[in-house]
């Protein structure tokens, strides 16, 4: 029954779904733009097209991962200085705002001029990680329990020691689920900045086959993004189980 | 081991009025309290009488408005940074990722000390928590988790050992249970200790000295000694005595 529940009908509803896709896509019910699933499926099986795909894979793997790094280290960086030094926590609270307030469109064409084409994705990558890093790192290290600290200031710990043995490891899971989502936004972040004219990139690609009228091409670069970003999801969504439980919340 | 000495001391507040001035009131004092070396006395109160404030200012967790606090001739936060208090609360007073050793191991660590293997073998056993040295607090039971936080504070040899409510959080049995290990524990090492409850079973069953503060601002009403001897039987608590100075520190309890 379980079994069932987990694994059959799940697969149920793929096939139904996929199945309907092809359906629809050889009878044509939706129009030329609306490829068979089989059709998509043909051009990773193409050579050229499949090395393309292999490439702006790369290179959008590549700014995304290097965008989420730098703002991952910038955000959870300035959330540790913004706990340490309250002076500066509402400033840099309503700059990280800010931040994310600005529309990644209006922000992409000033960072093509000032940080260059290549360098634009990884850029507009770091934003959104920036500012989800700075959040939830800041709810992490205050979120630590008001009574353990007190604990740990009656011992005679110092600002130090209580950020080291409590605030930091408090933090963990609030920080992890900062990751998960940035791992999203990163892709996002990479994927429009690439349409300001980066030289390659699966953004790139989107944005080629759409102008050339390449629907297959345009369908399989989007499945190749979407598995891309689930799978970044699903492996922090595993880490962050299992240091979740690792850290055991609350009870104690 | 320590004396301590509460002198004049209040601690005020800031509410905001009805017209939205925020004006002073006093939660506590003046407050005139001394303890002797090696003494257990139990603080007693109705809710909001100021019990814990008391022990903040001890933990060197608050300041007082007015007077003075000291532990050994020395304000609290001296004690602190010396790592000479030890403290246990209600609940939720130990690191969940830590293991029951571990957690025995924190107050050394912070004070930059090696722990010594058979130290925290002592502590485990004074806790009753042979076999569990590996667990987690998630699995441990309520009593047994009170157990470790009382542990901890006793591991450094604290001159001064406070205690808020520390089975607050506890049925009736275990409770009643953990009181006669308290005074186990206790006992070994006999340290200065505070205790606030809010059970006046509790405070006469474990105190040397019963001190009942007033509704607010907390005053001491009444200060009582215990004279029964140690270690006290669980048969005490059927004794005429016993139910007199229970009942009289209760009739103190009431508004006046």
């Amino acid at each position: 029954m379980k079994l069932r529940g987990r694994l059959l009908y799940p697969a149920i509803g793929c096939v139904l779904m996929l199945g309907g896709w092809e359906v629809i896509g050889r009878a044509g019910l939706l129009g030329r733009t609306f490829p068979s699933l089989t059709e998509v499926l043909r051009v990773y099986a193409d050579g050229p097209r499949a090395a393309l795909l292999v490439r702006s894979s790369t290179a959008t793997l590549g700014s995304a991962a290097t965008g989420y790094a730098v703002g991952l280290c910038l955000g959870a960086a300035v959330a540790l200085l913004a706990h340490l030094v309250p002076l500066l926590r509402g400033g840099l609270d309503r700059l990280a705002v800010l931040v994310n307030a600005l529309p990644v469109i209006a922000l992409g064409p000033v960072l093509i001029i000032t940080a260059g084409r290549e360098s634009t994705p990884a850029a507009l990558a770091a934003v959104p990680v920036f500012f989800l890093l700075y959040t939830s790192t800041g709810v992490g290290l205050r979120g630590a329990s008001r009574r353990l600290e007190l604990v740990l200031t009656t011992l005679g710990a110092g600002r130090w020691q209580r950020l080291t043995k409590l605030e930091a490891i408090a933090a963990v899971p609030s920080v992890l689920s900062g990751m998960k989502i940035a791992a999203s936004s990163a892709m996002i972040g990479a994927i429009v900045g690439e349409w300001f004219g980066a030289p390659s990139g699966l953004g790139v690609v989107v944005l080629n086959s759409m102008q050339n009228f390449q629907i297959p091409l345009l369908w399989a670069t989007v499945i190749v993004i979407a598995a891309m970003t689930l799978s970044g999801y699903g492996l922090l969504t595993l880490i962050e189980q299992a240091v979740r439980r690792r850290i055991g919340e609350c009870d104690g | 081991m320590a004396s301590l000495a509460l002198r004049g001391v209040t601690r005020s507040f800031l509410r905001r009025t009805r017209a939205g001035r925020r004006e002073s009131f006093d939660a506590l004092g003046p407050l005139d309290v001394q303890i002797g070396d090696g003494e257990f006395v139990a603080l007693i109160g109705a809710s909001g009488c100021g019990k814990s404030t008391v022990l903040r200012l001890l933990a060197g967790l608050d300041e007082p408005t007015r007077g003075q606090v000291q532990i050994n001739g020395l304000p609290p936060h001296e004690l602190q940074a010396q790592h000479s208090l030890g403290i246990a609360f209600q609940e939720h007073a130990l690191l969940p990722w830590r293991t029951v050793e571990s957690n025995l191991r924190l107050p050394f660590e912070i004070a930059g000390l090696a722990a010594p293997e058979e130290r925290i073998g002592e502590l485990v056993t004074l806790a009753g928590l042979e076999g569990f040295e590996h667990a987690r607090p998630a699995e441990l039971s309520g009593g047994m988790r009170q157990r470790v936080a009382i542990a901890r504070a006793l591991a450094l040899q604290p001159k001064l050992l406070l205690l808020d409510e520390p089975f607050g959080a506890l049925d009736a049995v275990t409770r009643r249970r953990m009181n006669f290990e308290l005074e186990r524990i206790w006992l070994e090492s006999r340290p200065t200790t505070l205790m606030v409850t809010h059970s006046v079973e509790e405070a006469v069953l474990l105190a040397d000295r019963v001190l009942v503060l007033t509704e607010r601002p907390g005053r001491v009403r009444m200060d009582t000694a215990v004279p029964f001897a140690r270690p006290r039987p669980g048969a005490l608590m059927r004794t005429a005595e016993f139910h007199r100075l229970a009942d009289e520190l209760t009739a103190q309890l009431e508004p006046a």
